[in-house]
């Protein structure tokens, strides 16, 4: 006998409905809105380096295994 | 994304390191090995901390001037403890002496740009259920997060898609490296014989097709159906929308805590347009053998 379970997993592998297209994708777009998004990282070193130099400022490095603005 | 969602969504945090500081965020496995102006701009800094560039990751937080001082260090993701590292370092004034660094030429084992004439693709991807209820604000974080990479696309794929083809190295590369479960750190990818099915069709600008993987052992295992579609305006795709949905099963040493058995996970794909930064980062799976990945 089928589970719930089952029926469900049968319909997730067998194909994508043009409606759950949409709404999966709609879902999977970050949030612009992220406080985190709000930091205005910069990605080179070097970059940061001269900025640091013209502002005046100190640079804050976030070094990760992985990049920290992607999957770690 | 701990991170993300935790340490830099403190307010305090947030507004210290936009007025002080130049935020940077790099993947440190490259900067540590590179043998060039930024390799050796950031091996200076690392090396006078606790984490040596010879001897493994110096994955931390690093507070740092312009002329290769190192004020501070940590590699906690407390709020409190990285406000407390950042405000010492502004107790430091700024060197007035320091000019930018040459660049020169990059080392090109380590410092690559996407394909000159083909695309990058936004990659974002999250479990849709069979996590265990929890009300750790920690464990809340990973079960909600995205996973975030990008997707290269060579210029001789790029017009085949521009034709209504999909090149053979684009379905195995977008199976082995973006058919992950990244959502909870770096993900194992798929060797090449760990595909058990690769079909994915484009008729009249509609994508359709089912990718099967699976290790030897089973111990991980994605079964997906995937649809999407694709626009060419003058010979150049303009759209490249993705949605890749099935059950995914196990986990890898750096994406532990995945739900147990069969799960849900969907992923994403949209054309970039360079307005995130994450934008311009290689992708995870051209870590150090971009040749391996672009074949």
């Amino acid at each position: 006998m089928f589970s719930i379970f089952s029926v469900i997993a049968l319909t997730i592998l067998s194909s994508l409905t043009a409606e759950e297209f949409e709404t999966l994708h709609q879902q999977l777009q970050p949030d612009a809105g992220e406080v985190w998004r709000s930091i205005p990282w910069k990605t080179s070193l070097l970059d940061a380096q001269a900025a640091a130099v013209r502002e005046k400022k100190l640079i804050f490095i976030w070094a990760m295994d992985g990049h920290p603005l992607g999957c770690t | 994304m701990l991170d993300r969602a935790s340490t830099f969504s403190d307010p305090a945090v947030v507004d210290l390191l936009k007025s002080k500081f130049i935020p940077v965020a790099i993947d440190q496995a490259y900067q540590r090995r590179q043998k060039d102006a930024e390799g050796h701009f950031y091996q200076k800094i690392a090396n006078q901390g606790p984490r040596p560039t010879d001897q493994g990751t110096t994955q931390g937080r690093y507070v740092a001037t312009a002329d290769v001082l190192l004020l501070g260090f940590n590699n906690n993701r407390d709020p409190a403890r990285l406000l407390k590292l950042m405000q010492e370092g502004v107790k430091v004034t700024p060197s007035t002496t320091a000019a930018p660094i040459t660049p020169g030429p990059p080392d090109p084992k380590y410092v690559y740009g996407p394909p000159k004439g083909g695309l990058v693709v936004r990659v974002n991807s999250l479990v849709l259920g069979g996590y265990e209820e929890t009300t750790d604000p920690s464990k809340k974080i990973f079960q909600e997060a995205m996973g975030r990479d990008n997707l290269w696309i060579r210029k001789d794929e790029h017009v085949a898609l521009a034709k209504g083809e999909v090149p053979e190295s684009l379905i195995i590369r977008l199976a082995r490296f973006h058919l992950v479960d990244n959502t909870r750190g770096e993900p194992p990818m798929w060797e090449a014989s760990e595909i058990m099915e690769n079909k994915i069709e484009l008729n009249s600008g509609k994508l359709s097709g089912n990718i099967h993987l699976k290790t030897p052992s089973g111990d991980r295992e994605f079964k997906v159906a995937l649809m999407g579609f694709v626009e060419v305006r003058g010979g150049v795709v303009t759209r490249f929308d993705l949605v890749a949905k099935g059950l995914f099963r196990g986990d890898g040493p750096y994406t532990g805590g995945a739900p147990k058995g069969d799960f849900p996970l969907a992923i994403a794909f949209r054309l970039a347009d360079n307005l995130d930064p994450a934008d311009g980062i290689p992708p995870q799976g051209s870590r150090g053998w971009l040749d391996g990945y672009l074949k």
